[in-house]
């Protein structure tokens, strides 16, 4: 019981936007898909829909071809970036479409709409228009459509992105809750990769419509699979350093610290984060970012030094880990 | 530069109401005010040229009950066919799309005066003429192209995410124009309703020559037989009255369907 997703490819005018994607979602587990924009993680997400059609590879669900269903009959719950709420309808009405459209009898009908409303706390909205309810709101009824499907995925493309970001951390555990609660497979579409931490059990790094690396939150941090990921994971970005024939070596900021012996460096230019403060030094190896603690004084001439086990180690050419 | 603009606006006003205005006064004026509009006549008001043109054989009203009938038949049968043409054109593949607007476009500029003798043609061949529905064929014919080409771009005007979420939620085609992409172009579709009434409320050459039957007479016909009626004279107080009388329902229209027609439906579709 999962969602696959089989070698999976799209292009648009000969160029592939997703190639060769295999993906598996566990019951009840939350995967991301995540990169910069243009990566293919939209497009994968409306495969998925059956809003486009591969041209290459199966999408499985509970080991059945769904490759060819309409999305029409394909049972996803899909909640889009622009939440896609009908203008013209009440929350009600628009909550009550879809069951009304499958034939659900009128008394099942009250119950699950009453049922949603008060899950997602939205009772009071049930008389009103799209357009007279908050972003927070709206996410929230897109939602509750979304669970009314009774879906066999859920996928969500880019939920909060419309939201500010007081609201989305306070929305990503009770959203985590509300969609895995019914157990399907849910796949989470973001740029953020704060959000895909927070919210997946798994993430795929996309890029160029090509899987970078598919692994764990704390996986991806550690052992990146690649320059490209070495650098899209982990805030401030990770120093590369390049002075070795072939190899790139990866050290990220949080990774060096300042010492009395080690390497001289000088200050360029510093910024206040709170809880600790982030350095750009100029090096022997280049400059280099460096976050240390917020409350060590900083002159202009500091010494440097990391832990060898921290530092990863890239094949220049492929862009790939080695070790 | 503000009064500026309220005397442009004011002299387009005032260019567009004068004509009116001047059909109102003559409807209510007598023969001899009309002649001598600057002389004193007991007998300048009057009601006369409304009571004339309203008791007439058959009465004024008759004609307008035959041009709403042909209107809104001509109406029905357009939307009927131009909202599933129009939603088809607003999916095709773009460059299917645009020379299929392109073709549109020629045929909605197409002088359809030209065609009126072969319609007539077709008319006896058919034997269809003296019918105030038959006419309504080719009026929703020539109103076609245009009412396409304005649904059309209001299908394309609904965002994406709708339609794609509707069909997620278990919506087939029919389903979806009859909960969701019909409403959604409502003022478009008042708006075009409203041309192609105004169109086949207005239309003279194809209505002179289907029609020939006195109480089958749709407006403009009946209105420029009044202008015709006397060999010695011109009734133009009863030409006028008519003109008023004939102007009054699409007056209506256009109140009653304002506020559709202004109204922005699709706001709050998508983060506003």
């Amino acid at each position: 019981m999962s969602l696959i997703l089989r070698n999976i490819g799209r292009k648009i005018n000969k160029n592939w936007i997703v190639r060769n994607l295999s993906l598996n979602v566990s019951d009840g587990e939350c995967l991301a898909l995540l990169g910069p924009s243009g990566c293919g993680k939209s497009s994968t997400l409306r495969l998925i829909a059956g809003l486009d059609k591969p041209d290459e590879g199966k999408i499985l669900i509970n080991n059945e071809d769904f490759t060819n269903v309409s999305p029409v009959d394909r049972r996803i719950g899909m909640v889009f970036q622009s939440y896609a709420l009908f203008p013209h309808l009440t929350v009600l009405s628009n909550l009550l479409l879809g069951l009304k459209v499958r034939g659900v009898n009128k008394d099942e009908q009250r119950r699950r709409v009453i049922n949603v409303l008060s899950i997602l706390q939205i009772e009071d909205l049930a008389n009103r228009l799209p357009a007279h309810i908050s972003g927070g709101q709206r996410q929230r009824v897109a939602l509750a459509r979304a669970l009314l499907r009774d879906p066999l995925v859920y996928l969500l493309d880019e939920p909060m992105s419309n939201l500010d970001a007081q609201l989305r951390e306070e929305l990503r555990p009770e959203l985590r809750r509300i969609i895995l609660n019914g157990g399907q497979p849910v796949v989470y579409v973001t740029h953020d990769q704060h959000e895909a931490m927070a919210m997946a059990d798994r993430i795929a790094v996309l890029k160029d419509g090509i899987l970078e690396q598919l692994a764990t939150p704390e996986e991806l941090y550690k052992s990146p699979a690649s320059i490209f990921v070495a650098s899209f994971i982990g805030r401030p970005q990770i120093n590369l350093l390049t002075n070795e024939p072939n190899i790139t070596t990866a050290i990220r900021p949080e990774d060096i610290y300042l010492s009395k012996e080690g390497i001289e460096s000088k200050l360029i230019y510093k910024e206040w984060l709170g809880n600790n403060q982030l350095l750009l030094l100029e090096t022997p190896f280049g400059k280099l970012r460096v976050l240390c603690e917020a409350n060590i004084r900083i002159s202009d001439n500091i010494k440097i030094n990391w832990s060898k086990d921290k530092e990863h180690y890239f094949d220049s050419n492929s862009k790939l880990r080695i070790n | 530069m503000n009064k500026k603009m309220n005397i442009i606006i004011g002299s387009l006003i005032i260019w567009s109401i004068a004509p009116l205005a001047w059909q109102l006064y003559t409807s209510f004026s007598s023969p001899e005010a009309l002649v001598e509009p600057f002389s004193q006549i007991k007998n300048r008001w009057t009601l006369e040229n409304y009571i004339q043109v309203l008791t007439a054989d058959p009465p004024f009203w008759k004609y307008l009950l035959n041009s709403t009938i042909v209107g809104l038949t001509t109406t029905f049968i357009t939307l009927l066919f131009a909202i599933p043409a129009a939603y088809s054109l607003s999916k095709l593949k773009p460059i299917i799309a645009k020379s299929a607007r392109l073709i549109l476009f020629g045929a909605a500029l197409f002088p359809y005066v030209l065609l009126f003798l072969a319609l007539l043609e077709f008319a006896r061949y058919l034997n269809i003429g003296n019918n105030l529905i038959a006419l309504s064929i080719p009026y929703s014919a020539l109103s076609m192209p245009l009412a396409v080409l304005l649904l059309s771009s209001a299908f394309k005007d609904i965002p994406k995410d709708l339609e794609e979420a509707a069909r997620l939620e278990g919506l087939g085609i029919f389903q979806r124009l009859r909960w969701i992409l019909i409403p959604l172009i409502a003022p478009a579709t008042s708006s075009t309703a409203i041309l192609i009434f105004l169109f086949s409320w207005n239309e003279y050459p194809i209505a002179l020559t289907w029609i020939s039957k006195n109480d089958l007479l749709t407006l403009p016909v009946a209105i420029a037989r009044i202008a015709g009626s006397s060999v010695y004279s011109i009734p133009y107080g009863a030409y006028a009255a008519a003109t008023v009388l004939g102007a009054m329902p699409l007056l209506l229209i256009v109140l009653l369907f304002q506020k559709q027609i202004v109204s922005g439906l699709t706001q709050g579709a998508i983060k506003g």
